[in-house]
């Protein structure tokens, strides 16, 4: 049973990161990096139940806090970025392209 | 019952997961991001942890989707162009990385599993994981001062 989990884990973890290769817009590619980081978090609950321990359990715990900290300042970004550029699209923001 | 219900909410999970990957419109997208996570809460209770599909539920299918649909409608991204294709193998190659560095852990024999109540996991973050919680509060603390900081309209 514990495969299957892992099976909905993994298709997560390809889904966010098809989204983050291919999203035009920061914020959809903040909303994919949501997917992968709850991919993850997923795998750990389920090796957590595997060893029979709760310190997997902690450590997700943990992990949500870090996610939501990461939103708010990547969100905080795109509206700063937005203020600058009128835009959000990714492609606008290359300077750094060589 | 179990698998009925585990096939029920991975097809859920799976059909939100594509609508915000494959969804041009952003507001679209964000919902079923939402609902995606909600979902997600029913495998946590199904994996027998309560307390996690609670916050599961609280803070990433509550408080993220709405803060994101704010973002959306002030930056004015409503609609995107569909995204560009040909990057599915990329992400075919990485699904399959990650499978295969769980599927090595997966062998243990299986030990008997008690659900974890929210009272082991709380005396357990208190105790055990101390530090590591009261870092994740100061990282919060810090979050949000930065965003506010980041966010502020410039003084002229």
């Amino acid at each position: 049973m514990n495969t299957y989990y892992l099976l909905i884990s993994a298709a997560l973890f390809a889904l966010g990161a098809y989204g983050v290769l291919a999203r035009r817009s920061a914020i959809l590619v903040f909303m994919s990096v949501e997917l992968m980081l709850n991919a993850a978090n997923l795998a750990l609950v389920v090796f957590a139940r595997e060893q029979g321990s709760p310190a997997g359990q902690a450590v997700a715990l943990l992990l949500i806090a870090l996610a939501a900290a990461e939103v708010a300042v990547g969100l905080a970004l795109v509206v700063a970025i937005y203020r600058t550029r009128e835009s959000t699209l990714v492609d606008d923001l290359a300077e750094l392209k060589g | 019952m179990s698998a009925v219900g585990f096939a029920i909410l991975a097809g859920l999970v799976l059909a939100g997961a594509l609508v915000v990957v494959l969804s041009e419109n952003v507001v679209h997208a964000a919902v079923a991001l939402a609902f995606t996570f909600f979902f997600i809460a029913g495998l946590y209770l199904m994996l027998g942890s309560p307390m996690l599909a609670v916050i599961q539920f609280a803070v990433n299918a509550a408080a993220i989707p709405i803060l994101t649909i704010f973002i959306i409608m002030t930056t004015q991204s409503r609609r995107v162009r569909p995204a560009s294709g040909a990057l599915y193998l990329i992400a075919v190659v990485l699904a399959g990385a990650f499978l295969y560095g769980l599927w090595g852990l997966l062998g243990a024999p299986q030990t008997a599993f008690r659900p974890v109540s929210p009272e082991g996991l709380g005396a357990r973050l208190l105790s055990v994981t101390l530090l590591p919680f009261e870092v994740a509060s100061v990282l919060l603390l810090l979050a949000m001062v930065g965003a506010i900081v980041l966010a502020r309209r410039l003084e002229k």
